[in-house]
């Protein structure tokens, strides 16, 4: 029994290692970086949202490749959360970071008030904090008495520049459904609401407004209902692009694929293909796997020359069929 | 005994051990094309007979030979490959597949496992119209069925295949009697083309009516086969009864319980189908016996009387009131809050935490008084009451704290009634309280109920061995079918009238 | 013989799992082994501790309880939006927010106990129910209470831990006491083990597992008010998925699915262990999907650990 035990135990360690070494070379890195020289390079954290979300990897995946190219200027670690809305996972990465004494955390928060005051103990503790892509309620900052760049895309210009490009193919009167993201999210409202400017412009009725909490599945199911609910129905906005799959699979299964019109938000590679094919009619480039590179590239700066963060818009172009060609 | 040309099964002497010999040095002899009553009272090993035969059990000595061959079945598939087959007493149906499905279940798809249901409606209505029920659609599901209906297509599907011997244990319990009928010609046209059958009931009329021959069995051994024309009731019961070990009832009784005063009474009893309008009265200080056959209502009556189960109707009522207030006890609670205690006839199921220590087993029902503040457990004195007890009722353990399920049956029936016997209730129940146990043991559990009955508590005691019955009870009640079949003085009580009681209502004309 | 001591070997080998799980960490991170992550890490788990002391209870007596993520989410917004919405006093709002915890295991465990239903689908059912509730309490908003509340989540002064852990800590141990040295507790395991026997014994089981499922909900909403003081904000979405863990931190602690075994003690090394696993992990930026991978592979590991725990514990006794 003894043995067995020891072989549990051996076994349990080895798998452990070999699975961490498959990962990134970080740690290691980390040791070696950390003990040797003086002049030490940052050390970066980068808290995602969920890491099981393509736009999320890509965006780590940019982070990471930039690390390699600037080795000398800092250092990574990236984390991510299980779901999309679990906050207190969110605010325990963060602690953690802090106990790992970081010197910047660039953080795409779940919430856009529940993760600031984590992010305000960081900044107490004299870790510059970088918020992208969704952006930190500016009331509770200013309540809070603080102050974090927020650097990314303008979701609002954003949409609404997807949202005229819709109402060119539609005309006025016409009926459309939103599907927004989770409701409490800084990016679904400002989605949503570039999606309203655009249709309240070009004077098209939006019958329907609702959330599927940035999920596929959740998405399909809320566009059937409204496509069996107005058969009138000329096209749908999703916030972001599983949302727009999402919608896409349910306006096929109602077989009315040449009367509705999808788009998204995002550009993730499924999403391209549909704009290809035809399936979808946009969606939007915010560079996505940039913008954690944004982020740090500023946090960087920050450091270096110590001056006062604002915030930095990141560009959003329009993704067509004309575009991909 | 010799075999001839016509004999289908013969064995001999043969054994079988489970805690106790069952079966010892029987021989048996079962011919082609006859029906083969097989009688005896409870524990005679009927049933133990016809498990090994079915493959179910294996013979601990002695030889069979089936159509010549010797024939010695590992389990019941091998049984029914030789053609052998028996029809469970329990049903073994999936309520929830058609009646088609159940019918060709062992068959139920082609060699890639996909259904025909075409051909399987097909063979199911053959079988139907086989046992009269052709009225029914293939595609009912099992579970809309009486009991009954059920039952016939639980013996269509056994002859559904090719069989040569067949064992039916109590096939008519739930039948209408066209129902039996129907049965009887089919089994009857079974015969005709040569199938061997054993035919298991109490019902004395129906043996009469269907089998050729008869065999008795008590304790184990065939005492006697006989052509069904040459033999009457009283003779069968005569050979059921075999003699009683006098010496059981040397075992000091209170004599005059006649004259003590009634402790409670029971009262137009029901919980159909279980029992039916039983009423008796039990005194303080004696122990009432309750015989009869197995599933006789015997344990439902007891259930009922405690609240494990709920009486339909009737009632019970108290001496410590005057017999004022009418109870029907509706929980455990109820019943022991009107001063009943109830050891349980399946200890391992309804009794114990076999998991949990000798300690945990013995205090469980008075936990609460064992409480310092706050239902705190007082552990030293549970610990104290718990040996005690055990020290009291020669529970051998090696740690109180191990679990029960290590300990022998014996201890572990001491430990239940040793639970009972700490809640210090007026009213004590025992189903079966010697299930299970050595010679030993048994003779202990006896004392322990003789003890309590003289501390002036009213005790009943249902048993199926008779010998218990003579040995531990003042009075003796006979249930039969679910039905009170006489009162008996242990003392003067013959076995003959025992059996000639507890199989009364079995009889249609008695019905 | 004599009374037993119970001594603690059960807990060894948990306890040898955590050890090297931070020994492991400690060599492959510089800052694992420091005063701050281990401050950091145990001032996360209060809600997760005590929301898996009560499943604790409902597995010892053979249920199960999927709802308590839903409900600890739900106790947080009730909380949540009597502070932000109805300015009511923090400590009237708390109260209200156990009693909506307690409320949903009272219903729980009625219906499921006086029914006769599996806990499992009535507490699937909960869940959901839990769950709209608390979108349709916050509007599917999180609220966001800020100062208020932060005082249960903030460390306090002088010893470095929160008041929510000293609070779940001292759960745990009177949980445990209950558990062990209470008519309850020995009701719960005989329960668990043959519900029918302790019925026949003349105890009501039903109302005894209404009890248990009453506190499971009851630290449900304690829970949330914990969760609430770490986020200090009411997340409708929180605690999605939360009763997995906690079903797993309690079967690494050798409580067994079929009821009858269990110990809270040991439910806590099994949060300790799920915590130090994520914190580590995190520390060492590991890719998610290696991180799902890992700590699957040690929650199977540590359950088969338990398999051999038996023995060993009966051979160090006799040592002893």
């Amino acid at each position: 029994m003894g043995l067995k035990q020891l072989l549990t135990r051996a076994g349990f360690l080895i798998t452990l290692g070999l699975l961490s070494a498959c990962d990134s070379g970080t740690p290691a890195a980390n040791q070696e970086a950390t003990t040797s020289s003086e002049d030490k390079p940052a050390r970066v954290a980068l808290v995602m949202k969920s890491l099981a979300n393509e736009f999320f990897i890509n965006m780590a995946n940019g982070a990471e490749t930039h690390q390699k190219d600037n080795a000398d200027k800092y250092e990574l670690i990236v984390n991510g959360i299980r779901n999309e809305s679990d906050l207190a996972q969110q605010v325990s990465l963060i602690e953690q970071m802090m106990a790992t004494q970081v010197d910047v955390i660039v953080v795409a928060p779940a919430d856009s008030k529940s993760i600031l005051p984590v992010a305000k103990r960081a900044i107490d503790q004299g870790i510059t904090v970088i918020n992208i892509d969704n952006k930190f309620d500016q009331e509770l900052m200013a309540k809070m008495g603080v102050s974090i760049p927020f650097v990314g895309p303008d979701n609002r210009a954003g949409a609404r520049k997807i949202g005229e490009y819709l109402a060119q193919q539609l005309t006025a009167g016409d009926q459309v459904a939103i599907i927004g993201g989770i409701p409490g999210a800084f990016n679904a409202q400002q989605r949503q609401a570039g999606f309203e400017d655009a249709m309240t412009a070009a004077d098209i009725n939006v019958v329907s407004i609702q959330a599927a909490d940035w999920e596929q599945a959740k998405a399909a199911t809320i566009a059937a209902a409204i496509l069996s609910e107005n058969p009138e129905l000329k096209a749908i906005l999703a916030a972001n692009d599983s949302m727009a799959l999402g919608a896409v699979a349910a306006v096929r299964q109602a077989g009315r694929s040449d009367d509705v019109l999808v788009v998204g938000f995002d550009n993730i590679s499924a999403a391209q293909d549909m704009v290809k094919n035809g399936s979808m009619l946009a969606t939007a480039e915010q560079y996505g796997d940039q913008l954690a590179v944004f982020g740090i590239e500023y946090a960087l700066q920050i450091l270096e020359s110590g001056q006062s963060p604002e915030d930095k818009n990141t560009p959003v172009d329009l993704v067509t069929q004309e575009s991909l060609q | 005994m010799q075999n001839s040309a016509s004999t289908l099964l013969s064995v001999h002497d043969l054994d079988k051990t489970f805690a106790v010999p069952v079966l010892k040095q029987l021989n048996f002899e079962l011919k082609r094309g006859e029906i083969h009553a097989l009688m005896g009272s409870n524990g005679a090993g009927k049933s133990t007979l016809c498990n090994i035969i079915a493959g179910v059990h294996q013979a601990t000595a002695g030889s069979m030979q089936f159509l010549g061959n010797d024939y010695r079945p590992e389990n019941v598939n091998a049984a029914e490959t030789s053609g052998v087959r028996m029809v469970m007493q329990e049903l073994n149906l999936f309520p929830t597949l058609s009646i088609a499905e159940n019918l060709c279940f062992k068959h139920l798809g082609n060699k890639f496992g996909v259904i025909d249901k075409q051909r399987l409606n097909q063979k199911a209505e053959a079988l139907l119209t086989l046992v009269g029920l052709d009225d029914l659609s293939p595609d009912t599901p099992m579970a809309e069925l009486g009991v009954g209906k059920q039952q016939l297509i639980e013996i269509a599907s056994v002859i559904s295949e090719p069989t040569q011997l067949l064992i039916v244990d109590e096939p008519t319990a739930a039948l209408t009697d066209p129902q039996i009928d129907l049965l009887f010609n089919e089994l009857n046209r079974l015969k005709e083309s040569g199938v061997g059958i054993i035919y298991i009931s109490h019902r004395m009329d129906e043996i009469q009516r269907i089998a050729d021959r008869v065999s008795i069995l008590r304790d184990g051994q065939l005492v006697a086969t006989e052509n069904i024309a040459d033999i009457d009731v009283d003779t069968i019961v005569n050979l059921m009864a075999g003699s009683v070990d006098e010496s059981a009832k040397t075992i000091t009784k209170n004599n005059n319980t006649g004259t003590h005063p009634v402790a409670f009474t029971v009262n137009q009893f029901t919980r159909a189908p279980a029992f039916n309008d039983i009423s008796f009265d039990v005194k303080s200080g004696e122990v009432l016996g309750i015989g009869g056959l197995i599933g006789s209502g015997r344990t439902e009556l007891l259930r009922a009387m405690f609240g494990a189960d709920v009486a339909s109707s009737g009632f019970l009522s108290f001496a410590n009131d005057n017999f004022q207030q009418k109870v029907t006890p509706k929980t455990p609670i109820d019943g022991i809050k009107a001063g009943i205690g109830l050891v349980v006839e399946d200890r391992k199921s309804q009794g114990l935490l076999l998991q949990g220590s000798l300690l945990s087993n013995i205090s469980l029902s008075i936990l609460p008084k064992l409480t310092r503040f706050f239902g705190v457990t007082n552990n030293s004195q549970e610990h104290e009451l718990a040996m005690d007890i055990a020290k009291r009722l020669a529970i051998k353990y090696d740690d109180i704290y191990a679990p029960i399920s290590q300990l022998s049956g014996g201890n572990q029936q001491k430990a239940l009634i040793a639970r009972w016997l700490l809640k210090d209730l007026p009213i004590l129940l025992f189903d079966e309280p010697s299930r299970g146990v050595d010679a030993r043991a048994k003779a202990l559990i006896h004392d322990l109920i003789r003890e309590q009955a003289a501390l002036g508590k009213a005790v009943v005691v249902v048993s199926s061995e008779t010998q218990e019955l003579m040995t531990v009870s003042d009075r003796i009640l006979v249930l039969s079918n679910g039905r009170l079949a006489g009162e008996f003085d242990p003392e003067t009580l013959t076995e003959e009238q025992l059996l000639e009681a507890s199989f009364r209502y079995y009889s249609a004309s008695n019905q | 013989m004599s009374k037993k001591i119970n001594l603690p070997w059960n807990s060894l080998g948990l306890i040898g799992v955590l050890i090297v799980l931070v020994l492991f960490f400690s060599l492959m991170s510089d800052y694992f082994f420091s005063t701050v992550t281990f401050r950091t890490l145990v001032n996360q788990i209060p809600a997760l501790t005590v929301i898996a002391v009560g499943m604790t209870y409902v597995l010892l007596v053979a249920g199960i309880d999927l709802s308590v993520g839903s409900v600890m989410a739900l106790s947080a917004a009730v909380v949540g939006v009597l502070i932000v919405d109805f300015n009511l006093p923090v400590v009237i709002a708390i109260v209200a927010g156990l009693f909506v915890g307690l409320s949903f295991g009272v219903a729980s465990g009625f219906v499921s106990a006086h029914w006769k239903i599996p806990s499992f689908v009535v507490t699937l059912g909960v869940l959901e129910i839990a769950r709209g509730g608390a979108y349709l309490v916050t509007s599917s908003e999180t609220k966001y209470i800020g100062d208020p509340i932060a005082f249960i989540g903030s460390p306090v002064p002088g010893i470095g831990v929160s008041a929510a852990l000293i609070m779940a800590v001292a759960v745990v141990i009177f949980a445990q006491w209950l558990l062990s040295k209470t008519v309850f507790g020995r009701y719960m395991i005989a329960i668990g083990t043959n519900e029918e026997a302790v019925r026949l014994a003349g105890i009501n089981p039903v109302k005894w597992k209404v009890a248990v499922f009453a506190i499971a909900g009851l630290l449900a909403g304690l829970g949330g008010v914990f969760q609430l003081g770490y986020l200090q904000s009411a997340d409708p979405n929180a605690g999605i998925g939360l009763e997995l863990s906690a079903i797993a931190a309690v079967v690494i602690g050798g409580t067994s699915l079929s009821g009858g075994r269990g110990s809270v003690v040991n439910s806590f090394f099994g949060v300790l262990i799920i915590a130090v696993m994520q914190t580590g992990l995190a520390q060492l930026g590991v890719s998610e999907s290696s991180k799902r991978i890992i700590t699957g592979l040690v929650i199977i590991a540590a359950v088969l650990f338990d398999q051999y725990r038996e023995p060993l514990a009966k051979k160090l006794n006799r040592i002893a």
